[in-house]
């Protein structure tokens, strides 16, 4: 009996989280950076680039930075334009829907672009006056890619140049003057 | 009159300078040994070419040794004076060539910020920026944290080596010797190091869930910028990437330790009974509480926070940051440019006091508001009894010590060129229309090396702006005699006869 009852709260649940999902006002990163108290419990999505880490905690859930920049579609790597710092917030999601993900954003990779929904915290009481975003669901938009640099010969060939005039200059410097 | 300094004054200067380069080449091998283990060949290149150019000059300059290697104190001020402009010139190098500067001044402010440590950031994308190209901001940090002329005189010190010694705003020799002191301030930074380091990188493995190599990353870059007062962080959310009390009570321990004295330092490893008489260690205690309540007071009486648990913990966190000279913050910019009134006055004036001196924060130092509070008190007292009592006071700071006329005069002397320093960046901020609240915050910060910011600091601000903010923060972490004395002798090398 008490598996059956289990089952439905499960089915129920997952049934209102799509409708949550749904219900959810589309904000954008800048927008909730500008008014940070204004969203403070609502239900939002946020669209963005998951970057740096996933800190997969103790208590099952995981952290990460959702970053709603240019750069989230168009990285320096591939030919983007400088725009400016990164514009970017906290995002708390269950580890099981971070898991699976592609590598967060940094220099080798773009991370997975998503459609974060869930409740925005302002000010959380009971993590000690953070900000973030509480998800309950992430929907990957566009899957991470590689980046991949493309070194200057010529600055690698000037370095090796000038650290073997450094080293010569160094030897010559050390010889005791005959004078 | 003025005296035009001779070819082997000037062929001094060059050798020891060349010296300098040539230890910061070596110290670079760390970030392009770091890349190439990153396999982030690009940066790889340019820290390669940046060795090229720290090693090929500092050599360069080394080729004859001087005839008299005696420095005098003249020598010694425009060597770190110079080292000072020189090394951020070459360390933002790799900066320039990682793309994500808008003009060539960004990456020169950087690394300017980076060496003061001061932590104000032009750069671009941050969180796409290489490992090991953030792992030599954090290095910059280091260096200038212990400084680099000290890194010079541990190895190499000879006549006159105090004189450098001074120059970088040390005044507190611990053992007899230079070498001694140098050596002494080493290897406290590297028993922190290795307990920073661990402790930080254990909480970012087991507590926040990271990737081992990633909590590595973290833990020497936090530390570095922790213990060395700075304040660059390796992503652009600042210590608010973490979301973990924890992960902040290490980073504000190593921040603490960071602005105490390598003196008081000694004095805590030798058992530190008499480190509470300390007038250093009181002030901060003092002024640290003074600014604690204020910020406090004007947050909850704007009611930022609903709780006391959130109003305390980021309450206490800003307030070690700005005070220790540290600049990290757990809020957004934005949110910080909010508070106004009292908790803006308690955050500015943190920033302003700074740490202890001979550590490796900026501001003002405690001891010179100490000493400041001491003299003022003393002539009430003066005033109070009858005509021609005679007061002394006398206070303790590594031994009883008397407060006399000339110490009184330089310390009020640097403390009024701070205040001078914060207003020439305000003024400027004026200029180019900043409110008057978000103009101070952002002089303040650069002028006392702390590095918090209300949103000013940005790439897209006016160059003379730019140009304001490295004057200052090279300004304020020399602390500006060896400053004074470049001047002097740039004027006398021109005018002098």
């Amino acid at each position: 009996m008490r598996r059956v009852a289990a089952l439905t709260a499960m089915g129920l649940l997952a049934m209102l989280i799509p409708i949550g999902a749904r219900a959810a006002t589309d904000v954008n990163v800048q927008q909730l950076l500008a008014d940070p108290s204004g969203f403070d419990g609502q239900t939002i999505s946020v669209v963005g680039e998951l970057i740096g880490d996933y800190g997969f905690r103790g208590d099952g859930s995981a952290w990460s930075q959702l970053n709603g920049d240019s750069y989230t579609t168009a990285p320096l790597l591939k030919s983007g334009r400088l725009s400016g710092s990164n514009l970017g917030i906290g995002i708390r999601a269950p580890a099981a829907l971070i898991r699976d993900l592609d590598p967060p954003g940094d220099y080798h990779h773009r991370g997975p672009l998503v459609r974060a929904t869930g409740t925005w915290r302002y000010h959380a009481a009971d993590r000690g006056g953070e900000t973030y975003l509480d998800a309950i669901n992430v929907e990957v938009l566009e899957r991470g890619t590689e980046l991949n640099e493309t070194p200057d010969p010529a600055v690698a060939g000037v370095g090796v140049v000038l650290l073997f005039l450094a080293l010569w200059l160094g030897l010559r410097a050390r010889k005791p003057s005959t004078g | 009159m003025l005296i035009r300094p001779t070819r082997e004054d000037l062929h001094l200067i060059g050798h020891n300078l060349g010296r300098v380069l040539v230890v910061v080449a070596v110290a670079s091998l760390l970030p392009l040994g770091w890349a190439l283990i990153a396999r982030e060949t690009a940066p790889a290149a340019s820290f390669l070419l940046m060795i090229g150019v720290f090693g090929s000059l500092g050599y360069g300059m080394m080729q004859r040794p001087p005839e008299n290697s005696r420095l005098e104190w003249s020598h010694g001020m425009v060597i770190v004076g110079l080292t000072w402009l020189i090394v951020p010139a070459i360390g933002a190098i790799p900066l320039e060539l990682s793309g994500h500067y808008g003009s060539l001044i960004d990456p020169y402010f950087d690394a300017m910020s980076g060496l003061t440590t001061t932590g104000l950031t032009l750069i671009q994308d941050l969180d796409h920026l290489a490992t090991s190209l953030n792992f030599w901001r954090h290095l910059l940090h280091f260096m200038g944290g212990q400084g680099i002329v000290i890194a010079v005189l541990s190895v190499f010190a000879g006549g006159g080596a105090m004189t450098l010694y001074y120059g970088e705003a040390r005044d507190e020799r611990i053992f007899p010797s230079v070498r001694s002191t140098a050596r002494f301030i080493w290897l406290v930074s590297i028993v922190h190091a290795a307990f920073g380091i661990l402790a930080l990188g254990a909480v970012g493995y087991f507590v926040l869930g990271f990737r081992p190599f990633r909590a590595i990353f973290h833990g020497v870059t936090i530390f570095m910028a922790a213990f060395d007062t700075g304040g660059f962080a390796p992503q652009s959310s600042s210590l608010g990437y973490y979301h973990s009390g924890v992960f902040e009570a290490v980073t504000a321990v190593l921040m603490v330790a960071g602005a105490l004295s390598f003196g008081l330092h000694f004095a805590l490893w030798r058992g530190g009974r008499r480190v509470i008489r300390n007038l250093e260690v009181r002030t901060l205690f003092a002024t640290f509480l003074g600014t604690l309540l204020l910020t406090l007071g004007g947050l909850a009486g704007a009611g930022v926070y609903g709780s006391l648990f959130g109003l305390s913990r980021q309450g206490i966190f800003q307030i070690l940051s700005a005070h220790t000279g540290t600049g990290f913050a757990t809020i957004p910019s934005p949110e910080l440019a909010s508070w106004t009134g009292l908790a803006f006055g308690g955050v500015a004036i943190a920033m302003a006091l700074g740490g202890m001196g001979s550590s490796t924060s900026g501001g003002v130092k405690s001891l010179r508001v100490g000493l400041t509070i001491k003299a003022l008190s003393s002539q009430v007292r003066q005033v109070l009894l009858p005509e021609g009592a005679v007061i002394s006071t006398r206070y303790w700071h590594h031994g009883w010590k008397q407060l006399n006329p000339g110490l009184i005069e330089a310390v009020m002397g640097v403390s009024l060129l701070y205040v001078a320093l914060y207003l020439l960046g305000a003024g400027m901020g004026l200029l180019y229309h900043l409110p008057l609240q978000a103009a101070l915050f952002e002089s303040v910060s650069a002028g006392a090396n702390v590095g918090l910011s209300v949103g000013v600091t940005d790439p897209s601000m006016p160059v003379l702006l730019k140009l304001t903010y490295i004057l200052q923060m090279w300004a304020g972490r020399l602390e500006f005699v060896a400053i004074f004395a470049l001047i002097g002798f740039v004027i006398s090398l021109v005018r002098g006869k």
